[in-house]
């Protein structure tokens, strides 16, 4: 039984914010049957006795003093923008007059 | 004197000498990255900086200033690594105009012990692939046979190393991305304890990985640049305070009494019989030196790869999330709102690779799904961990091969993803289980083509490699082949 159809697909699409056309969804679904198949391996592995609460490798509790302190510029920040105004990141209209 | 095809250490003690300048030195690389630029190894260079960064290295020589253990060295570093004022591509679309804010650790403590950095490399796209095929600014061809793959993520670091453009590479590592281009490209490549060296300024891509290392023409110039970038950062939490040792130093040039372990899972039906005979040969030297055999056992290892998909993946949609055509990167043209901005944006900018992973990982983490995938992986990491946890207490290091193969054609296996993620299948437990590794070269196939060894050492014993390593490099040279 395939894992995946593409109405899921589509769904999944959306949520990662990607846009596909119908021949790539199709050829996506037959791709990522194969790779969940693949992923179904960890199932074999008996994994009753293990604590994920346990520490990880190198945790370690290591928190900054919640200070103030010198950070880049705004200049330096907006400088990447594709559309900036005033030191702004601009986006289109999200808020309606009146809204 | 051909320079450029000494190693890192060679050339320092050359620098050293006053036999040659940096500026000289720096020079002759530019030299031959435009002589070798069919590779496509790098994505950009930075000829200014690295010229004025030598002549600076070379008047404080002249002045006799106390100097860094790279000072006046080419160096290049990969292209998802932040240098002010450079573009970082990631080699993908979104980022072609990116230009770093900032520097990143890893890059910052190379120019204060004194590198020339000289480029940024080619890669998979935001390190995604295991072939540098998935690059949005073209294919990297394997200076051995320009007809194959160099491997990948860090195939441009690779490439650009084993080709003499430079002295060494940094590379990004959370698969296998920079011991499996160091295996098909015949150099060392280094994967260093999670936590040993800082990610700050790194692009993210699995942040419980991923891992900073190194790639050059030999063992002694790996531990060089290792005591260069290795330490905690106050930018990093996962980045560690332990004690740095005097890695070049742990090179004693005797292996007697060393416990190698042998898996019998990394020795399957599967493995290329010239791959064996290599690692047969390697491993026949450690013993006739006075190093001992050890069997043990790794039985979830055949699991570490469907493990790291999933928590690769899912880190790695949940890390992309930001690429949204506002902040940075490219913005798509035509939209009709703010929300299709992000879809239209990041569907012009991810390539094919990167957008099946965001999927994936989106799928992995869904309701419904979660436990089956996510959870279940989490919990067969502590597996796989524990179990190298037991292997490490009958041994000091682990032998195995990097790949199962040497280098595949080019297209070989472009159009069958799950055959590319099966590549990695010997070096992916390692970041799963967040130990050191470094792959050398042990050998060569019928066709040339370099045959990589993994070594494997438990946490922060990075020293075990470069002295188990060293004793190989130097055994082949003498005539074991």
């Amino acid at each position: 039984m395939p894992k995946i159809d593409v109405n899921e697909a589509r769904k999944l699409a959306k949520l990662s914010r990607l846009e596909f056309n119908e021949d790539e969804l199709t050829n996506f679904v037959q791709e990522f049957d194969k790779t969940l198949e693949y992923m179904d391996t960890i199932k074999k592995v008996d994994t009753s006795n293990v604590d994920l609460h346990e520490k990880t490798i190198n945790a370690k509790k290591q928190l900054r003093e919640d200070a103030v302190q010198e950070s880049f510029t705004q200049e330096a920040i907006i400088a990447n923008a594709p559309q900036s105004e005033d030191g702004a990141f601009a986006v289109p209209i999200t808020v309606e007059e009146g809204e | 004197m051909d320079y450029l095809n000494m190693n890192l250490w060679q050339v320092r003690d050359k620098l050293n000498s006053g036999e040659i300048t940096s500026v000289e030195l720096t020079k002759k690389c530019f030299q031959r990255i435009k002589d070798t630029n069919d590779l496509n190894a790098l994505i950009s260079t930075c000829e200014e900086f690295a010229l004025a960064s030598a002549k600076k290295i070379d008047e404080a020589r002249a002045n006799g200033a106390k100097l860094g253990a790279l000072a006046g060295i080419p160096i290049v570093i990969k292209d998802n690594i932040n240098l002010t004022g450079t573009k970082t591509t990631c080699a993908s679309k979104f980022l072609a105009n990116f230009v770093s804010p900032y520097t990143a650790t890893c890059a910052q403590k190379l120019i204060d012990a004194g590198a020339v950095i000289i480029g940024k490399a080619n890669m998979d796209e935001f390190a995604m692939g295991s072939s540098n095929e998935t690059s949005a600014f073209g294919i990297v061809h394997n200076p051995v046979n320009p007809n194959y793959v160099p491997g990948g993520s860090s195939g441009g670091s690779a490439t650009s190393v084993a080709s003499n453009q430079c002295f060494g590479a940094l590379g990004t590592d959370t698969g296998g991305s920079i011991r499996e281009p160091s295996s098909f490209c015949g150099i060392v490549g280094l994967k260093p304890t999670y936590g040993r060296v800082s990610r700050y300024g790194v692009v993210a891509f699995a942040s419980s990985l991923d891992q900073v290392g190194n790639l050059t023409r030999s063992v002694r110039d790996s531990a060089i640049m290792l005591g260069v970038i290795a330490g905690e950062d106050k930018h990093d939490m996962t980045s560690s305070a332990k004690e740095i040792p005097d890695y070049e130093q742990a090179i004693t040039g005797s292996v007697k009494g060393l416990k190698i372990g042998i898996a019998k899972q990394f020795f399957n039906d599967k493995l290329n019989s010239e791959v064996r005979e290599s690692l047969d040969k390697a491993i026949q030297t450690y013993v006739d030196n006075g190093a001992e055999i050890v069997n043990i056992d790794l039985p979830s290892l055949d699991t570490a790869l469907a493990v790291y998909y999933i928590i690769s993946s899912a880190e790695a949609a949940s890390n992309l999330a930001r690429f949204d055509g506002v902040k940075y990167g490219v913005q798509a043209k035509n939209f009709n709102d703010i929300v299709d901005l992000y879809f239209k944006s990041r569907t012009q900018g991810f390539g094919k690779e990167v957008k099946r992973r965001i999927m994936l990982g989106n799928y992995v983490l869904s309701s419904g799904y979660f436990d089956a995938f996510y959870r279940k992986a989490k919990r067969v990491q502590k597996v796989i961990q524990k179990e190298f946890e037991q292997a490490f207490k009958k041994c000091d290091l682990i032998v195995c091969p990097t790949t199962a193969n040497p280098a595949f054609k080019i297209g070989e296996k472009s159009n069958d993803h799950l055959a590319m993620y099966l590549t990695d299948i010997f070096t992916v437990p390692i970041n799963i289980a967040g130990l050191p590794a470094m792959s050398i070269p042990c050998g060569k196939n019928k066709d040339g083509l370099p045959i990589g060894m993994q070594l494997i050492a438990p946490q922060w014993k990075e020293t075990t490699l470069f002295n188990a390593g060293d004793f190989l490099e130097q055994a082949i040279k003498e005539g074991l082949k």
